[in-house]
């Protein structure tokens, strides 16, 4: 029962603190809000509970407990054993009586009227008291961690019936009729209870076995809801009995967390004080249970602005969850030291070095020394130190960037098409290395495929028979330890056990990653073309992986719904991040490689911080799971795609949504900044390539202070001045896009007659 | 789309399922893979039942004994990924270790060789070359030295000019005590090495000595060759090139 109290605990402090008006509390934003607004049954309903409900002096976690333990003896109709008890623990007369709400968990609270749910809930109360003191013995009963921690109290309550399971279709009809009946600038806010209340109650009455009135129920109220539900909606109507939710983690998920709904205050005023007036307030109780009401001052928000956000499974984010601070910035680029007969490199002013004629414009040479306040430092996280080939690399990537093309909306830049054919639709993942040498595609029968794009043939080294043969001091000796006999355009690797969704290159061209269904990530050689390594952790489908920017660090999201940070050298991950309700289909890292954004199916994105795992932002407003993501090169800026065909571009430094990009019909796979952010491509399952104007997008952005605090965004409509071009293919869905060194955008994708 | 009456009824309420879950696009095998899983998951699960009923004595089987059934297969074929306040838990934990710092200038960075799949995955069978042995060298000190050590120990048939003889193909006689080189040691050899064997002519040594050594050299060399031939293929070569150097 120990972990029992931790949720107690907090529903302890709550009743004690209610004796202040309720309504001072919730403008708070705090990790406490939440258990904070599910006190208020107390204070509801019927006022004078409360005032009897105090416990007797006493350690406050013990008397919750003996009150929860009392309850359920009373309800196993062991009346002598709840009797001595009583009595021996000094509890007061009035806390036997079944409260009509038990929202603060102080013990799984039947209401007096169900009669008939005793013998049910007994049982179904054991069976949940074990499995929420075995998951919470494991979830801390600190508060620290934030609004991802179960509730206990929540995870009890949110089993316990609510008033007459009849009831509900009254209730909810009740609650309609009173929004569609307040002023217009209200109803639009009010209308975003409508969703999570009905999922709610649906869910309520199938845990407690009433089918048949959860079915009337769903059927006369699922129409009602938002399109962009209605997947959701689907699945819900599926599941008519307990034994249906049992293996399904995303709902309990969502049973155990709460919906956050963003509400300004005048509205939730208006709510209150209608739900409170009424004596049947059992809305209102669920609405403590099940719901985080997050209130703002200032004008309630349109519908329009409201659709844009909302849309994920577990509602809007709350504001402070994206307030903490992020490093967007970019780290600085080493100094290299170069020949000095190399005319056209020069990372940056060095002192000593006569002054080239041609200064570096782009990026790479930041003539300041002083460090970028957005920027993390250098050493906030360990990173891999150059070595030699890597500087011979860097040369390289400047000699390039010198002769790259400046993009702009009167400049577009022209698209090269690799078309995979036969593939059969077993294409499943797409990678193209920095320097745009080497192809690799992962398929759906487990192999791994790696194509030279340059007239260079692939070449692996010799054997190790051969390797004694060869005159190791010679000056070509890197060429010689190549082996000549089995150079080849396409190399296969096998390995894997199922179908490969995600690949990528490392930034030194000597590694590949593939993820695959079999739960495993291998990395490859590319100098022997074999694997190294299986790191083996998720045991569930991976779908996708991405090397750091820098190498050695290397991230996966699958089905699992935990993102991993591995290192190469460690068979076991550094970091797990943890919070997402559905799988996690897309991870990316940001160009700094100190944070990682994860797209899910749960139609959020969530940026972590690699040096401790936390999440710092939360961006809703895809109405579908995320499959792309894109950092733009600066560092400030993420934008992403999904099932429903819309681009969202977000603005990490303030955590806001930014820009709407909406053109695509279909689904969009991938997302591509150019080298320099000018200009954003975007493909899609309905085989085209469109490009977009970054530049514009993110130019005039309003970032008062109204809109920082409140997170009130003002999209405009212009997602047709954005658009820059479409280009068709032929029946070919747009797997993945890169952008060369020099600006030219090549494209993947496998035909698909 | 319409059923036209050639689909079996099974058929048809698959299709039916499958529009009732919102799936509208589906290849026509699609179905017949649909049914193909029922059928085989329903009669798993009755077959359960029916052990778990026969188990419990009981005459038929009822609810409990399926509810059983489809519990223990559950937890055994269809799992689902662990809860999320266990997720947070472990991520809490694993998130507590700061990141370890990077070793400069290591080579390839890989876990350690136990978690890589980088060792040979093979072992080399032990090749039987009937090749006669000089006088010079005898089998049987190889046999003798059998053992991993590179240095030959006491030879058993203990002469120390034998030894001095092994001891010119110190490691190779250890690695590839099977291995027979053909010698024909200068008559200054033979005469050094006569009491180690009968100073007969070479021929006959080598008559003699094959036959038992090569039995004697399956039964006791392999395994110690095969531990070693898998990671040291490079050696055998240089042990051909000392074998030849030391003619």
């Amino acid at each position: 029962m120990a972990a029992v109290q931790g949720g107690m605990v907090d529903a302890k402090d709550e009743l004690d603190i209610k004796s202040e008006p309720p309504s001072d509390g919730f403008g708070n934003s705090n990790a406490n809000d939440g258990r904070l607004l599910s006190s208020s049954p107390g204070a509801g309903t019927g006022g004078t509970a409360t005032g009897n409900n105090k416990p007797a002096p006493g350690p406050p976690e013990e008397q919750q407990t003996l009150l929860a333990v009392l309850q359920f003896l009373k309800k196993s109709k062991l009346a002598e054993s709840a009797e001595i008890l009583r009595r021996e623990a000094g509890l007061p007369e009035d806390a036997l009586d079944p409260k009509g709400t038990d929202a603060s968990g102080s013990g799984p609270g039947l209401a007096a009227g169900s009669g008939q749910v005793d013998g049910v809930d007994a049982s179904s109360l054991l069976s949940r008291v074990t499995v929420s003191s075995s998951a919470a013995a494991q979830a801390p009963k600190k508060a620290a961690a934030g609004e991802d921690q179960p509730d206990v109290s929540v995870v009890l309550s949110a089993y316990s019936q609510q008033g007459d399971p009849s009831l509900y279709d009254a209730y909810y009809s009740g609650l309609k009729r009173f929004i569609e009946s307040v002023l217009d600038c209200h109803r639009a806010e009010l209308s975003q209870l409508f969703y999570p209340l009905f999922v709610h109650m649906y869910l309520e009455l199938v845990y407690n076995n009433n089918e048949s009135v959860a079915k009337a129920f769903f059927e006369k109220f699922s129409g009602d809801q938002e399109c962009y539900y209605e997947q959701d909606l689907r699945i819900l109507s599926s599941l008519t009995k307990k034994e249906h939710m049992k293996g399904n983690e995303t709902l309990l998920d969502f049973r155990t967390s709460k919906f956050v709904l963003r509400i300004s205050r005048d509205s939730y005023q208006l709510l209150k004080r209608h739900l409170q007036e009424r004596q049947n307030n059992q809305i209102w109780n669920i609405i403590q249970e099940h719901l985080y009401i997050d209130i703002f001052d200032g004008m309630p928000r349109s519908k329009s602005q409201i659709d844009a956000m909302s849309g994920s499974l577990a509602g809007e984010a709350r504001r402070e969850a994206n307030k903490a601070k992020v490093f967007y910035g970019l780290l600085k680029e080493p100094e290299i030291e170069l020949p000095l007969d190399d005319e056209d490199e020069e990372a940056e002013n060095e002192e000593g070095k006569p002054k080239k004629k041609k200064p570096k414009k782009d990026s790479m040479g930041s003539k300041s020394k002083k460090q970028d306040p957005n920027a993390p430092l250098q050493t906030r996280i360990p990173l891999p130190e150059l070595k030699d080939s890597d500087k011979l690399d860097k040369i390289m990537y400047m000699k390039e960037s010198t002769k790259r093309i400046r993009l702009g909306s009167d400049n577009l830049p022209s698209i090269c098409f690799y078309t995979f054919l036969n593939a059969y639709q077993g294409l499943t993942a797409v990678d193209v290395t920095d320097d745009s040498s080497l192809i690799a595609g992962g398929f759906a029968d487990s192999t791994v495929r790696v194509w030279s794009v340059t007239p260079k043939k692939l070449r692996k080294v010799k054997s190790a028979a051969d390797l004694n043969l060869i005159d190791k001091e010679s000056d070509d000796v890197l060429e010689r330890i190549m082996d000549e006999k089995t150079a080849s355009e396409l190399k296969i690797l096998y390995g894997h056990s199922g179908p490969v969704y995600g690949i990528s290159f490392s930034p030194d061209r000597n590694y590949l990653l593939s993820s695959s269904e079999d739960g495993t990530i291998r990395l490859w050689s590319l100098q022997t073309f074999t694997c190294l390594v299986g790191y083996k952790g998720h045991n569930y489908p991976v779908w996708d992986t991405q090397f750091s920017p820098y190498g050695y660090y290397f991230v996966s999201g699958g089905h699992d719904r935990v993102a991993r940070l591995w290192a190469t050298d460690h068979y076991q991950p550094l970091r797990i991040f943890a919070g997402h309700l559905a799988d996690i289909t897309c991870t990316r890292f940001h160009p700094n490689s100190n944070y990682v954004a994860t797209g899910s199916s749960d139609r959020t994105i969530r940026l972590w911080d690699v040096l401790n795992g936390n999440c710092v932002r939360i961006f809703t407003g895809h109405k579908g799971p995320i499959h792309a993501l894109a950092f733009s090169p600066n560092g400030k800026f993420l934008a992403s795609g999904a099932t429903d065909g819309r681009v969202l571009l977000w603005d990490i430094g303030h955590g806001l949504m930014v820009g709407e990009l909406k053109g695509h019909t279909d689904t969009i796979y991938s997302l591509r900044f150019s080298r320099d952010g000018e200009i954003l491509a975007s493909g899609s399952m309905d085989n085209t390539v469109r490009l977009w104007d970054a530049m514009k997008a993110f130019d005039d952005l309003e970032t008062d202070d109204f809109t920082a605090a409140t997170g009130h965004i003002h999209l405009q409509d212009n997602s047709q001045e954005l658009l820059l071009g479409t280009y068709m293919t032929k029946s070919t869905p747009v797997l993945h896009l890169h952008f060369t060194r020099r600006n030219l955008l090549l494209a993947a994708g496998a035909y698909n007659p | 789309m319409s059923a036209p009456k050639t689909i079996p009824k099974d058929a048809q309420v698959m299709i039916q399922i499958l529009k009732d879950m919102g799936v509208t696009e589906y290849e026509p095998r699609v179905i017949n893979q649909m049914l193909e899983f029922t059928y085989r998951y329903v009669t798993t699960i009755i077959e359960d039942a029916k052990i778990y009923a026969t188990h419990a004595k009981k005459s038929s089987v009822d609810a409990d004994d399926i509810k059983l059934a489809i519990q223990c297969r559950m937890d055994q074929s269809f799992t689902s990924p662990p809860p999320r306040d266990f997720l947070l838990e472990v991520a809490r934990q694993k998130n507590q270790s700061p990141l370890p710092l990077i070793k400069p200038y290591t080579g390839p960075r890989l876990p350690p060789d136990r978690y890589c799949l980088t060792a040979p995955n093979y072992r080399l069978k032990s090749i039987q070359k009937k090749v006669a042995p000089s006088v010079g060298r005898i089998s049987v000190p190889r046999l003798s030295v059998g053992a991993v050590s590179s240095r030959p120990t006491t030879p058993t048939l203990g002469t120390t000019s034998v030894q001095s003889v092994s001891t010119k193909v110190g490691a190779p006689v250890s690695l590839t005590g099977q291995r027979f080189t053909v010698q024909i040691p200068p008559p200054s050899q033979m005469t050094t090495t006569k009491t180690t064997t009968p100073s007969t002519p070479a021929v006959s040594n080598v008559l003699i000595n094959p036959s038992l050594i090569g039995s004697k050299n399956i039964l006791i060399t392999t395994n110690m060759v095969s531990q070693n031939a898998a990671g040291e293929s490079l050696k055998r070569k240089h042990e051909d090139d000392e074998d030849y150097d030391a003619l």
